[in-house]
């Protein structure tokens, strides 16, 4: 066991000696400060703080209402059918249908802080899978391009452990960048705009009506529901990397489909096996909050089809690694 | 006393050719082997098997009796080797590098680790980046990453490649020292045989992937005078045809005619009855050449020289 710690420490070690990283974990961290800055310059934070945030609430909901009643008439007027679904009515009948929650339950919403700032940082959460993608891509294909690999293959480790060692050394990396994110966001938020307490609450949606919920819970759970594409992205750029020896490939590939991942499965939603795209799966958050992209799907059905993928993925990468022939470049 | 390393019948195939046809042989410790032949003869790829980096299509190789297809980690943790270049992390320093493979190997501590530093004479540079290093002292690093674990046999795929003469000797030295003092056995790989074989005690030569002669390096040079027409004779003579003639007709020699200069070869009691023969036929010599024929000569016969790059 102390020899796969050394191996993984080893592997470590390759990762943050290196300038690339570094300048990683400044541009996430350049990123948390930009968002503060840019959210401190738009929002007024404490709006809510003074004694009259019942009737503050009541008139944002009237300019909300105004806002949908304008713009009901502009499209009227420019002859466009506006239905009840329309995204911006939606959007503001949200915020309207939020702010009532909060003065039928008598509840004061919070000044924003930090915690509300690190949740909205979830969508860094996207970088961060970037950021391990790159690493999950390099982890082996540089090994073969340094020629490194020939000399970490003939010591009395199997190839296997040598694979695992490396796989376990991405994952701890996500960890730890995830860690990064969210210590780095705890503590600039605290300095923009102060704590909120020790576990604030937040209303959220969820099955369409509003509960009140444990900000901490929530973060951890937004933070969670990421890591599942997270995982099999890296993994997939993992495989890549492994089979192509060629980090370029795997960081393209991985990244293109990250991103357009979504756009692939509204594209073939009506196909019956849309449904097995591993894209239509990665998002868990779909029955938390009640409604699955595509009709049919249970938490089980996806879990079940991440399972599959993510074997197939790690299945390729070892067989492949273990087999072959380390020739010349 | 079990064999350092011993190849069984190596094969290997790749596609439906055969790059290895079937090699054997048997390496001791504290022996120095040159692996001699033309590029593409299936040195390295013979390297590859022997260290597990290739499988094995047919037959074996053992590490002091352990196999290296059944019993791999027995039979690498006695093996130190340098594939082709001695590639290292260019972005971690020389004391890092060899901290990264010490912690893959259980038992080595940071002593040996020193101790090896020292033996291939490193000291000084050893805290710089490997990547500022010159291709000799990259080349003793690899050296050093190689005995870390005291191993029984040491493998250096073209040691001297790219190295200059002063960097060649400083290698060669080196293996001898190692061999003599941690009495491993030394596998070197080269296509140029006059590189290695000073520091070598017997002598390999594979030609598409199969071994065609093992030779020993001291027999060869004093021993083999016993063996019959192995002078290099050389004689300036005229009329040069007329010469040839002489030497074919009366003692069945095929001569070579090169400008003035006649070459052929002879055993050394012959050489006064050729000469007596020319003479009395009216032949003028200016000169007459012996050289022994030297381990390169015979290595050119054996393989043919347009084969070589």
């Amino acid at each position: 066991m102390s020899r796969f710690f050394k191996l993984v420490f080893n592997e470590q070690f390759k990762i943050y000696i290196r300038k690339s990283t570094w300048i990683m974990y400044i541009i996430l961290a350049g990123l948390i400060i930009g968002n503060a800055a840019l959210t401190n310059s738009f929002d007024e934070p404490n709006k809510y703080t003074d004694d009259n945030w019942r009737e503050v609430l009541e008139e944002e909901n009237k300019l909300l209402q105004q806002d949908n009643d304008t713009y009901t008439q502009e499209m009227k007027e420019n002859d466009q059918e506006v239905t009840e679904d329309d995204s911006y009515l939606q959007f503001n009948m949200t915020e309207i249908e939020k702010n009532n929650y909060y003065l039928e339950n008598d509840i004061q919403p919070h000044s924003y802080g930090a915690w509300q700032f690190v949740l909205d940082n979830a969508m860094l959460l996207s970088v961060v899978s970037l950021l391990t993608i790159i690493i999950a891509a390099g982890i082996v294909a540089n090994e073969f391009r340094w020629g490194t690999i020939k000399l970490l293959l003939i010591r009395p480790i199997s190839r296997s452990v040598v694979l695992l060692s490396k796989y376990v050394s991405v994952l701890l990396f996500a960890l730890f960048t995830l860690i990064f994110v969210y210590v780095v966001s705890l503590l600039v938020g605290g300095v923009f705009f102060g704590f909120e307490g020790i576990n604030p609450s937040i209303v959220i949606e969820k099955n369409s009506a509003f509960t009140d919920v444990s900000m901490v819970s929530e973060v951890f759970s937004a933070y969670g529901y990421s890591i599942v594409n997270l995982v099999m992205m890296t993994t997939f750029a993992f495989m890549i990397s492994v089979v192509f020896r060629n980090s370029a490939l795997a960081i393209g590939v991985a990244i293109f489909l990250m991103m357009s991942g979504n756009t692939i499965v509204a594209f073939f939603s009506d196909r019956d096996w849309a449904k097995y795209i591993l894209f239509a799966n990665t998002d868990l958050k779909q029955y938390a909050s009640g409604t699955p992209w595509i009709e049919g799907m249970t938490l089980s059905f996806s879990i079940t089809v991440l399972l599959v993928y993510y074997i197939i993925f790690m299945a390729i990468s070892w067989i492949v690694f273990k087999k072959r022939d380390v020739a010349g470049h | 006393m079990v064999a350092a390393m011993e190849l069984i019948d190596l094969k290997k195939t790749i596609g439906n050719k055969e790059i290895i046809k079937g090699l054997s042989f048997s390496i001791q410790k504290g022996e120095v082997f040159g692996f001699i032949g033309p590029n593409g003869a299936g040195k390295t790829t013979t390297i590859r098997m022997m260290v597990g980096l290739m499988s094995i299509t047919d037959g074996d190789v053992r590490i002091l009796g352990n196999s290296i297809k059944t019993d791999f980690s027995k039979a690498v943790r006695e093996v130190g080797a340098i594939v082709e270049n001695p590639e290292m992390y260019p972005f971690m320093t020389g004391w890092q590098n060899l901290m990264h493979y010490a912690r893959m190997t259980p038992g080595i501590t940071k002593e040996r680790v020193k101790e090896v530093i020292h033996l291939v004479g490193l000291e000084k540079p050893i805290k710089e980046k490997v990547g500022r290093y010159s291709l000799g002292m990259r080349q003793r690093l690899g050296i050093a990453q190689a005995l870390l674990h005291k191993p029984s046999v040491l493998i250096l795929d073209e040691p001297t490649n790219g190295l200059d003469p002063a960097g060649i000797r400083e290698i060669r030295e080196y293996i001898r020292k190692i061999a003599l003092e941690e009495h491993v056995a030394v596998i070197i790989s080269s296509h140029l045989l006059s590189e290695i074989e000073q520091m070598c005690d017997r002598i390999g030569i594979i030609k598409n992937g199969e071994l065609i002669a093992i030779q020993a390096v001291r027999e060869n040079v004093e021993a083999s005078n016993q063996e019959v027409a192995l002078e290099q004779v050389q004689i300036e003579a005229t009329p040069v045809d007329k010469a040839i003639n002489l030497l074919r007709t009366n003692h069945e020699i095929e001569a070579v005619r090169n400008d003035n200069m006649i070459s052929f070869r002879s055993s050394k009691e012959a050489i006064p009855k050729l000469i007596e023969t020319l003479v009395k036929h009216q032949i003028a010599i200016y000169q007459v050449g012996v050289s022994k024929v030297t381990l390169e000569d015979k290595f050119f016969n054996l393989i043919g020289e347009n084969t070589i790059e």
